[in-house]
């Protein structure tokens, strides 16, 4: 009944806005859910809504690339390709054909920190989806010939994502240099040497430890019953045996002393790009809404304070993004600027400077925080839009902060933003000791180079 | 418009089609986000393709098929039924000047979106000397108006949250397209209708916009998925307005404030234009604003009559080469000049089109991917419009296979002309079509474009309603008979953007070749 909650909640937050009442007044809405611990350990979270004939299960497994170790990056990505590679009831690409065949559909996506699975399908297809997912978490194929064609796709995969684009080098360099632990230095997509040295026994063994129920989190939303739903999932699930817990990821690192900066060269680029990390605490600290709010302030459109000193006057750059990711070990707030045609790199990071210390000064105008207000309300409505997008954010916020409810809290958390925060995160984290620096410059590829805009 | 929906690319290459102007940007967090298994490219599979077990109690027969990329072991617990579902009705009305108002109401969320469709504004409608003006005036209008500045509106968005778009690209349509939170809809309705009616063009802003789309016209040549549509659609639209993508420099650097005035003035009207907004908001809501700040656009004295022409037929296959020096990978698109989008070959042409290339189901995924390893994905898609569209298939693939793989992509090709589909797979994608429809039901947006769709080519009334059984409808022969009209050998174009000093080679073996480097110039072939 989640958004049934939600349409009885709205009348209530028109008139606030008509009356000027603050936003604290508004009543936060509730997203009602089960939350259950199989024997297994399996995390169970269901979360109930007949608005569409349609249901999505969202399995988050405890595992990404700051779990691999040294000469096998890329593995934690490389296995997720594996998990459409079949298991002892389902042949290879039998997963994916059939629940796009039945009308579905479905995805994986590995980052540092996790890896998620997901299908979306009609509501009468949820023994299919159960099936699938127990299954491979039961018994996956694990043979050599699967892994030699999956390694070809991932290979091919970085190459479109990373070794055949523009600038495709720069996040990989950015995280090498600004990170002093393996387990987040390395990226995700991983070296094509360490893919290729990947083997089926590694593939046995990452499975057994961290493909085991207790390091998992479901997540169900959508058209279902939430006992009989629950009592299926027992069903499929809870007689796979749990595992000991993986090692614990050692996520410390020695503090940095002073800026770090590297140049790479790019035969594909055609204008410069310069990328600045500063180094900030993780997702898991209570000043996470606030990074989000200072990238808002710096970077949110083209109110934004980056377009509109850096882009428009001073027409400097072709674009200015900020952004801080998710992690529960070190993470970056980063930037990114494309230098306009024509003009100094020095000065677009001057220019980039000279805000990051207008923030520190302030001030910082009422406006700027009940933008960055607005954005968290329509990216809270965002994720209560599908099945899909709900049962991922409970069951990541089960991941990383231990609480499928989280997203009842948002709007709670979101009404206390304040400026004198964001300027004291910013006076602490966003200084010059504290940050990387990557220049990219396009560099012409050799004799059969045909010119074109620098 | 097909109501499959693709799997969203976490890192896809953006290939801008269209100049248009993103006012708000959520930046979702994404520094160390990979991706995922499948992507934007999806695909398809293989000739001799048996597959069999739609439901359990038939599965043993067939644990194995011909391509490795794909073993069905028949036991999954499956529904064989496929959900009958409603489509909700929209309301429509038409203000006294001709524009036409469509509402989805969807009260889940307190949020709308919407769009304005305006025929005639849009990219066909450049003057032949000047390609790119329709989206050079779409964007520029967001730049300032009598009583705001360009930074102004940027404000007055983002203070609420809200977007707001206009873009005009390779089409006969100009769209501005928003979305806010429902407390704040007759602001942005205002704000749009203020954009829409009164763009001002401030030469200032003409000249930054000038200066900055430079830069973004340099960045697009440095990507390989760019200039190979760029040079497809030259292949199959020749001297047709679609062929076009993108404005060139010549082009911007004629630009004048004077023409911006003008082809606004000539092209944005409002009686064959289109207001869809979807959530929560009722039809009298969305006509009392919509009269408020649109029913003073004032209707043209006779008709606008807009006609799109046919492009010509490309009547012989051509090879191009596209030589992109470093790249380490090799992008084909291989397709023709097809149908449009009220051709009675429609929906066979869409079943044809899931078969063999409509995602990960489709042969050429699972034969190039799956079986092969050649690629992260392959597929193709059918673009049909007012005028002769085109299908076409595209992938990226390691430079060492260029030319396995092309005659891979090329024997799919030939298999689905020559050998009748089997007939589960032809069952699976009728089913996949029709039961992804329950999916839409979730998103007040994609219902909004079935509606759109049906609008613009003026298709029945009941025309969505009817679309399971029209799809069921299609026969294998129908299909091998489409294949071989419209994927003809001697009509297709094949277009591959690679290293010119790996690449370039093992394509000749196959036949002539037109080479060109990146900034779109003929190069000798011969030397």
């Amino acid at each position: 009944m989640v958004r049934a909650a939600i349409h009885r909640l709205f009348p209530a937050a028109v008139i606030a806005a008509l009356t000027g009442a603050s936003l604290a007044a508004v009543t936060a809405p509730t997203v009602k859910f089960t939350d259950t611990k199989l024997n297994n350990g399996l995390r169970v979270i269901i979360s109930e809504d007949h608005v569409a004939p349609v249901f999505s299960v969202v399995l988050v497994y405890n595992v990404g690339s700051r779990d691999e170790r040294i000469g096998r990056t890329g593995f934690a990505h490389l296995f997720e390709h594996m998990m459409f590679k079949g298991s002892d009831n389902v042949g290879p690409g039998e997963h994916f054909y059939t629940i796009f065949a039945n009308g579905g559909t479905m995805n994986g996506t590995t980052n540092k920190e996790r890896t998620v699975y997901f299908e979306t399908m009609p509501a009468n297809q949820l023994d299919a989806a159960l099936f699938l997912e127990a299954d491979r978490m039961r018994s996956l194929a694990i043979i050599k010939e699967n892994l030699d064609n999956q390694r070809n796709a991932v290979q091919e995969e970085r190459r479109l994502r990373l070794d055949n684009q523009p600038y495709g080098r720069a996040d990989e360099a950015m995280d090498e240099l600004a990170f002093d632990n393996f387990a987040y230095k390395h990226s995700v997509i991983g070296s094509m040497s360490d893919l290729n040295a990947a083997s089926v026994e590694d593939v046995a063994a990452f499975f057994k430890t961290y493909y085991a129920p207790n390091n998992a989190i479901i997540a169900i939303a959508g058209d279902v019953n939430s006992a009989a739903t629950l009592e299926r999932v027992r069903r499929h699930f809870e007689s796979i045996p749990s595992q000991p817990s993986p090692p614990a990821v050692e996520i410390g690192q020695p503090a940095q002393d002073k800026e770090r900066r590297l140049t790479v060269d790019d035969p594909l680029a055609r204008l410069a790009r310069i990328d600045i990390g500063y180094r900030i605490p993780s997702s898991l600290s209570a000043d996470n809404d606030t990074f989000d709010v200072l990238t808002e302030i710096l970077a949110g459109g083209r109110s934004g304070r980056f377009y509109e000193h850096i882009v428009r006057e001073k027409q400097l750059a072709l674009s200015v993004r900020a952004f801080a990711g998710n992690s529960r070990g070190p993470r970056l707030l980063g930037i990114e600027a494309t230098l306009a045609p024509g003009t100094a790199l020095d000065k677009l990071e001057e220019a980039i400077y000279s805000d990051i210390d207008g923030v520190k000064a302030g001030p910082i105008a009422d406006a700027e925080i009940e933008k960055a207000r607005n954005v968290t309300r329509r990216r809270f409505m965002g994720s209560l839009a599908t099945s899909l997008s709900l049962a991922r954010t409970m069951a990541e916020d089960a991941l990383y902060y231990g609480d499928p409810g989280r997203i009842n809290t948002r709007w709670e958390r979101l009404s206390k933003f304040s400026a004198a925060d964001v300027q004291r995160v910013a006076r602490e984290y966003l200084i010059p000791g504290n940050r990387t620096v990557v220049i990219t410059q396009p560099r012409p590829a050799g004799g059969a180079a045909t010119g074109g805009a620098r | 418009m097909t109501p499959y929906r693709r799997c969203v690319p976490s890192l896809a290459p953006l290939i801008p089609h269209v100049v248009s102007v993103v006012v708000l940007c959520i930046v979702f967090a994404s520094i160390s986000y990979v991706g995922s298994a499948f992507s934007r490219t999806e695909a398809p599979d293989f000739v001799t393709f048996v597959m069999s077990g739609l439901s359990r109690t038939v599965n043993a027969q067939d644990t194995q098929s011909p391509t490795q990329g794909l073993v069905r072991k028949g036991k999954v617990p499956v529904s064989n039924e496929i959900l009958k579902i409603k489509l909700p009705k929209l309301s429509e009305a038409t203000l006294p000047n001709g524009l036409r108002i469509l509402v989805l109401e969807d009260h889940r969320l307190p949020q709308i979106a919407f769009q304005l469709l305006v025929p005639g504004a849009g990219g066909y409608l450049d003057p032949a000397d000047q390609p790119g003006l329709a989206g050079f005036t779409a964007t520029l209008m967001r730049e300032g108006t009598p009583t705001r500045t360009s930074s102004q509106i940027a404000r007055e968005l983002e203070i609420m949250a809200a977007t707001l778009n206009v873009s005009a690209g390779s089409s006969p349509e100009a769209i501005v397209s928003g979305s806010c939170l429902s407390e704040h809809a007759a602001r942005l309705i205002d704000l749009a209708a203020d954009v829409l009616l009164h763009p001002s063009f401030p030469d200032e802003e003409v000249a930054r916009f000038k200066q900055r789309t430079r830069g973004t016209l340099a960045q697009q040549r440095a990507n390989a998925n760019f200039l190979a549509a760029e040079m497809f659609s030259q292949a199959v639209y020749g001297e047709h307005p679609a062929a076009r993508i993108g404005p060139t420099q010549a082009a911007l650097d004629r630009l004048k404030r004077d023409d911006l005035v003008e082809f606004h003035r000539a092209h944005y009207l409002p009686d064959r234009a289109v207001l869809a907004i979807a959530g929560d908001v009722s039809m009298l809501q969305a006509r009392l604003v919509a009269q408020a700040k649109l029913g003073g656009w004032a209707k043209p004295a006779a008709s606008t009559a807009m006609l799109v022409p046919e492009p010509a037929p490309v009547e012989t296959s051509k090879m191009y080469f596209v030589g992109r020096p470093g790249s380490v990978q090799t992008t084909f698109i291989v397709g023709s000049q097809a149908i449009e989008r009220t051709s009675p070959d429609y929906d066979v042409l869409e079943v044809m089109n899931k078969i063999v290339g409509g995602g990960p189901m489709g042969r050429l995924f699972l034969h190039l991917r799956e079986e092969k390893g050649y690629t992260y994905g392959a597929s193709s898609a059918l673009d049909a419009r007012q005028h002769r569209g085109d299908w076409s298939a595209s992938t990226n693939v390691r430079t060492d296979v260029t030319e396995p793989a092309l005659r891979d992509l090329l024997e799919e090709l030939r298999q689905i002309r020559e050998v009748p589909v089997g007939d589960q797979e032809l069952a699976d994608a009728k089913r996949s079509m029709i039961a992804s429809f329950a999916l839409s039901l979730e998103s007040p947006a994609q219902l909004l474009n079935l509606a759109l769709t049906q609008w613009r080519y003026k298709l029945p009334a009941d025309y969505w309603e009817r679309y399971a059984e029209r799809v069921m409808a299609v026969t294998k022969e129908q299909i091998q008979a489409a294949a071989r009209q419209y994927l003809a050998q001697d009509r297709l174009q094949i277009v591959v953007v690679g290293d010119p000093t790996r690449a370039l080679e093992p394509l000749q073996k196959l036949g002539p070749v037109d080479v060109y480097d990146t900034n779109g110039q003929r190069i000798d072939a011969r030397k």
